[in-house]
């Protein structure tokens, strides 16, 4: 048997006496899923860079202890801005918060519960049971404690943005939580979610939120996440689509916080005429390291992707961008474009940039670019030139920098949100 | 307002300004014509405070103030204002929020209001409808895309917009048509005022015909090696510039 890494041998201990207090617990197949999931778990151990997609990102510090360093915070918390909607579901490290949530005004056919409610009444088809073969999702099968499940009938358009808030309070007794989403949107359904991960102050935990999404024909859902964990947190995240006939999924995902995220999007292109578009910007300093990891899977023919990742990274953070586009061989007339750039502010700040085309049709078009650089420092001296002193030249060379990816974001709401909570972290720069 | 003396500097490790002395009154307009290599960028970028010339002696007075402690803004929201030989391109930055941005630095240096958004554009258009420019390349990032002769006059438009009290001019003519020429010499004779002075840097004389200088100095291999009127220049243009500074 071979030796477990300190954390995961953690869990395999917990696991029993936990089983029996996780949500459906008093189901069988719920519980079956769950002791198949700790199964695959305990056989995978956590992602070492031995495997190639976690070659630049190690989970050392993880899963070496449960107890992290006491968090070396530079006191500067972000503060956000306000962003207003009618309808908003909350949880509080983790765990549905009914009193702050405002769910009472959504509209016929949307169909918005937490996990463990469903877990607990039964439900537990919701998630899939082939086995994991990723070790982090089989973990969340196994300690899945709650998670939002959104189901959208045909047709229905929700015409405001759905906001759902995971909020990480000050120090607690858990240090974990393990999340499970489902999104269902059923044919010509259009839905605009707006996902935050935000803490309130700098404790240390873990957060591993796992989402399946899945959209029919025509459905559009446009998926705007916001990672602002505390920068003594890790933050590992899968999020999987499907995406049918004529169906759209636009993610843009912006990140600021924790001290190790990884972002892993996987749309998988079932469809004619559908569309996978991923875009992001990630913001980073101090020692923070943000991985994220893309992979667009087209499968059949006539469709297209895009992916178009800024980042900014100052003091010694690190960067990684690994995208993947995978083209089947029968998926002719396909496009699929990926960009990423990044912006490093200091000497020791670094980016690595891993773009992967695996293409097996021939009547494809497929591009991809990767470039980092640092600020233009003739067009900083041009500016200083003019009267505009160096703090500011930078800001708006940054701002620039990452103005036409915002620009991307097609909900107007969101982007000034978005682009507000840049300007705030530019403000520290 | 600008008194030169002495003034060594190095590009790269290697000295270009070797001893330049040189003295610039309100309501002046100095022109310094050269051969190439002769230092006159780098005279330019020296007083706008540009990194990487170092001056290793000699002393530059701008208004009764050591201006080589000074930095790049410090120095241009006292009014000085050079206008680039090569206009750095800006991508992803407006030109209206680029210029408004100076302006208002400008403003609130001088302890004035700055202006709103609305203030500015009206000002801006007095100017770009003098100089030919059209509306439309306010929406344009700064310089990208911009012909030779457009970034040209983009030059002058800030200049006339920020109106600063010493005009660095560094060759301004280069790259540009007769019609850009007069144009861009129409700015600045614009601007021209007890008190204001100027700093024309130029290759060849054309320029002086437009904008007529009051000193004409040579500078050479990093000296200044014979000043003179407006003369002076249409002398070089005759003799060149080999036999003045033999002489």
């Amino acid at each position: 048997m071979k030796k477990l890494t300190p954390l995961a041998q953690d869990y395999v201990d917990r696991f029993p006496a936990e089983l029996s207090q996780l949500p459906g617990h008093q189901n069988p197949a719920t519980a079956q899923l769950r002791t198949d999931g700790l199964t695959a778990f305990a056989d995978l151990d956590f992602p070492n860079h031995r495997i190639e997609e976690w070659r630049f990102t190690s989970l050392n510090a993880l899963t070496k202890g449960v107890a992290n360093d006491a968090a070396e915070t530079d006191g500067l918390a972000l503060v956000n801005p306000e962003f207003d909607t009618p309808y908003s579901m909350v949880f509080l490290d983790g765990r549905f918060d009914a009193a702050s949530s405002k769910l009472d005004t959504l509209p016929d056919g949307v169909h918005l519960t937490s996990l463990a409610a469903e877990l607990d009444a039964g439900n537990s088809d919701l998630v899939s049971t082939a086995t994991p073969k990723q070790s982090l999702v089989a973990l969340n099968t196994a300690f899945m404690e709650d998670g939002f499940v959104l189901k959208v009938a045909a047709g229905v358009t929700l015409d405001q943005p759905l906001r759902i808030r995971f909020l990480s309070t000050t120090a607690t007794d858990r240090p974990a939580w393990h999340m499970r989403n489902i999104i269902e949107i059923a044919d010509g359904a259009k839905v605009t979610l707006l996902e935050e991960h935000v803490c309130e102050a700098a404790s240390a935990y873990f957060a591993n939120p796992q989402t399946s999404i899945s959209l029919q024909a025509g459905a559009v859902l446009s998926h705007f996440k916001y990672q602002n964990e505390s920068i003594a947190a890790f933050h590992l995240a899968l999020t999987e689509c499907d995406i049918a006939d004529d169906a759209t999924y636009e993610n843009f995902s912006l990140s600021t916080g924790a001290k190790l995220s990884r972002n892993e999007l996987t749309t998988k292109i079932i469809g004619s005429g559908a569309k996978s578009i991923l875009n992001g910007a990630y913001l980073m300093r101090g020692k923070q390291h943000c991985d994220t990891t893309t992979l667009t899977l087209h499968t059949v023919p006539q469709n297209e992707s895009a992916q178009v990742y800024k980042g900014v990274l100052d003091g010694e953070a690190r960067g990684i961008f690994q995208g993947k586009i995978h083209i089947a061989k029968d998926a002719q007339q396909v496009a699929g474009d990926q960009l990423s750039k990044a912006l490093l502010l200091s000497d020791r700040a670094t980016v690595a940039c891993k773009p992967e085309l695996e293409i097996y049709a021939d009547d494809v078009k497929c591009s991809h670019g990767a470039t980092s650089g640092e600020l233009d420092e003739d067009a900083l001296f041009y500016m200083q030139s003019r009267g505009i002193d160096e703090k500011s030249a930078r800001k708006m060379l940054i701002d620039a920098f990452l103005a036409d990816v915002i620009g991307e974001i097609s909900d107007d709401a969101v982007k000034t949100y978005f682009s507000d909570i840049a300007t705030e972290w530019l403000d520290r720069v | 307002m600008l008194e030169i003396k002495d003034l060594h500097a190095t590009v790269g490790g290697k000295e270009i300004l070797k001893g330049i002395s040189l003295t610039i009154n309100a309501g002046e307009i100095h022109a310094v014509m050269g051969p190439n290599g002769a230092g006159k960028s780098t005279l330019s970028y020296v007083l706008a405070g540009r990194e990487g010339y170092e001056v290793t002696s000699g002393t530059v007075t701008y208004k009764g103030e050591d201006l080589l402690a000074l930095s790049p803004d410090e120095r241009a929201t006292r009014g000085i204002f050079l206008a680039f030989q090569y206009p750095v391109e800006i991508p992803g930055v407006a030109s209206a929020t680029f210029l408004k941005t100076a302006y208002n630095a400008q403003r609130k240096a001088r302890g004035e209001q700055e202006v709103d958004a609305m203030e500015f554009l009206k000002l801006v258009r007095i100017k770009t409808k003098e100089l030919g420019i059209k509306d439309d390349m306010l929406k344009r990032a700064v310089n990208v895309g911009f012909s030779g002769g457009e970034k040209k006059r983009n030059e002058v438009l800030q200049m006339s917009l920020l109106e600063p009290d010493l005009m660095l001019l560094d060759e301004t003519d280069s790259g540009l048509d007769i019609d850009a020429l007069k144009i861009a010499a129409d700015g600045v004779n614009r601007l021209r005022s007890p008190e204001r002075a100027g700093l024309i840097i130029t290759h060849y004389q054309r320029l002086l015909d437009y904008i007529v200088p009051d000193f004409v100095h040579v500078l050479a291999d990093g000296r200044i090696v014979k000043s003179g009127d407006k003369s002076l220049a249409l002398e070089l243009e005759e003799k060149g510039y080999a036999e003045m500074s033999a002489a």
